[in-house]
């Protein structure tokens, strides 16, 4: 019996990735957005996502 | 003097030039002069002269329509149908216009969205949609204006100066007799995109344009179709691109065709091209005639003030955005109606000047949400940028299998009725609402609804309490209002707790216009008193 670990699900997303044209992994980011807004539901906790992710990866790019 | 319609042909009314009194000397000054005998202008006219205020309705040309034959705004949403009623135009819009409540979205051939707005239950009379031509709305208006009797028209009118005065408005005014002068202590600028008063008095606005470009097809033709509103966001009969359908009177059918930005207008409306795409479309070649076609872009634009003075602005004259969802037209007719009742107080001395401020307030929340709500369909149906196309192609495929992302499917969200959230009007909890055409008993006994209740109070204010104490009827002798005992509502009480929270043991007041000034507990007439001077601004 393994336990399933953050390090699992970053695997499969970096297989889902594997193989792909760089048109085809933002197409399958976009659909993976969609998908999981759904699931969240919360529109606080989703712009909270949102600002967290600009925050971290266009500051980072600003530096 | 009406639209006719016979060989698959229309013919729009001529109304009359009469020389204007002003070319034999100077006149007094009139209270109220509308520009622009469009949807706005003539609402603005019909619920005037419905409230006792005359008005004068300057016009450029002579008849109804903008562009000749074009159906131009073709969607009456329900808040509309709900002021035509009181307006006293419903009947004949019901006669000949298209009810619909079911819209389909396709990509390609597959049906990837549906909706029925019926099943949204709202208990008005009126339904979701009516759909009907421009041009026959107008006659409408115009035919009412003139039974109501009050109205002035003056055709082929037009303003070239509007110079705004302490006391009144001078409006220069060429017609073919000559030109003159025209006083007015109000002007209603409801002049559509041509804006001569707005710019002359230099109000600012903020805009956005897009290079989409789309054409309009208005098709006589006896195919047997569902009357629904179907909208394709890819069509393999028109390139890949969006297309509209809508049903209207007389068996014409509304075709909406999104052009190739880089292709030549004239060529793109062409009836030839026109014809192959409905060969296209039902797969052989089918008898139609080509009642009007042309191609049009669209525009966000929102003026910063819709009140400068004497002067006040309505329609698309104060703000224009893309017509998806059927937003314009009858933002114009809702603006209208928003502002009679408060023209006709400040008139009459019920009411401060200010009250008209919040017409502005009030109407420019309404169009600033309507212009983001109609660029979010602009966005998803002409993406700008490659983040755009990337995700509106994901919600395209996720459509396909997950109900989710159907609703995100973006052909154009319909009109609905704006909540005043801010306005300085909301004198309790549920102010600002719109609220729906519910049936009713009145006053007198008789079955009716809300907008007879309303008519019957002549554009006072309807407070409905618990018990009409002597203390409540004595408030009618100061205010513009009418104190009505609830018990008498039946059915209705329920809804419009439901609509407004309205709780037991408290009073509402609706405005003339069919919205919620507010509700609170009936205790002390002298919050009523309090509540009542915030609506008169006195």
């Amino acid at each position: 019996m393994t336990d399933h670990t953050p390090d699992d699900w970053y695997e499969e997303l970096m297989d889902a990735h594997r193989g792909l044209s760089d048109a085809q992994s933002q197409r399958l980011d976009a659909a993976l957005v969609l998908l999981l807004a759904n699931q969240i539901a919360d529109p606080r906790a989703l712009r909270g996502c949102l600002q967290a992710a600009s925050a971290a990866v266009l500051r980072q790019e600003r530096q | 003097m009406q639209v006719s319609f016979s060989n698959g042909r229309y013919t729009l009314p001529e109304y009359p030039f009469r020389v204007p009194p002003e070319l034999s000397g100077p006149q007094r000054a009139h209270p109220v002069v509308i520009v622009g005998a469009g949807l706005a202008g003539l609402t603005a006219a019909c619920a005037l002269a419905q409230l006792g205020v005359p008005a004068v309705v300057l016009d450029e040309d002579n008849t109804v329509g903008v562009r000749g034959l074009s159906s131009r705004g073709v969607c009456y949403a329900r808040k509309s149908l709900e002021i035509f009623d009181r307006l006293g135009i419903y009947r004949r819009m019901l006669g000949k216009g298209v009810r619909w409540s079911v819209g389909r979205t396709f990509d390609g051939d597959e049906q990837i969205y549906e909706f029925d707005l019926a099943s949204d239950s709202n208990a008005s009379r009126q339904p979701p949609f009516i759909n009907l031509q421009q041009f026959y709305v107008e006659a409408f208006l115009i035919q009412r204006a003139t039974e109501l009797g009050s109205v002035d028209f003056r055709w082929c009118s037009k303003v070239v100066k509007g110079e705004p005065g302490a006391s009144c408005v001078k409006l220069s005014i060429e017609t073919p007799a000559g030109a003159y002068s025209l006083l007015a202590d109000w002007v209603i600028d409801c002049s559509g995109v041509g804006r001569v008063l707005a710019e002359a008095l230099c109000i600012g606005r903020l805009g956005t344009r897009s290079d989409d470009r789309w054409c309009i097809a208005d098709v006589l033709f006896d195919e047997d179709l569902p009357v629904e509103r179907h909208t394709w966001v890819s069509a393999k009969f028109n390139d890949g691109r969006a297309v509209w359908r809508h049903a209207l009177a007389d068996k014409v059918w509304r075709l909406d065709y999104q052009l190739d930005p880089n292709a030549t207008a004239g060529d793109a409306a062409h009836e030839d091209a026109i014809r192959e795409r409905l060969r296209c479309q039902f797969g052989r070649d089918v008898a139609c005639r080509i009642v009007w076609t042309g191609a049009w872009s669209y525009r966000s634009e929102c003026l910063k003030n819709f009140r400068q003075g004497r002067v006040l602005f309505a329609g698309d004259c104060a703000h224009t955005m893309s017509p998806f969802g059927g937003r314009g037209g009858n933002s114009g007719i809702q603006d209208a109606d928003n502002l009679a009742w408060k023209l006709a107080w400040v008139i009459a001395g019920k009411a401060d000047a200010s009250l008209l401020d919040t017409y502005s307030e009030e109407r420019r929340t309404a169009a600033l949400e309507n212009i983001r709500i109609a660029e979010r369909t602009g966005r998803f149906l002409r993406p700008e940028n490659a983040a755009q196309r990337i995700y509106r192609d994901a919600t395209l495929a996720l459509a396909r299998h997950h109900p989710f992302a159907r609703s995100l499917v973006n052909t154009g969200r319909m009109s609905q009725p704006s909540t005043y959230r801010d306005s300085r009007l909301n004198v309790g909890r549920g102010g600002g609402r719109s609220i729906p055409n519910l049936p009713l008993t009145l006053p007198d006994g008789r079955e009716g609804d809300v907008v007879q209740l309303m008519k019957w109070a002549q554009g006072d204010l309807v407070v409905l309490v618990d018990a009409e104490s002597a203390d409540l009827i004595a408030l009618e002798a100061r205010f513009p209002v009418r104190i009505v005992a609830s018990a008498r509502l039946g059915s209705a009480r329920a809804a419009l707790a439901a609509n407004c929270g309205w709780q037991a043991g408290h009073l509402i007041i609706l405005r003339p216009d069919l919205y919620c000034a507010g509700t609170f507990e009936c205790g002390d007439v002298a919050e009523l008193e309090h509540a009542l001077r915030s609506l008169t601004c006195t």
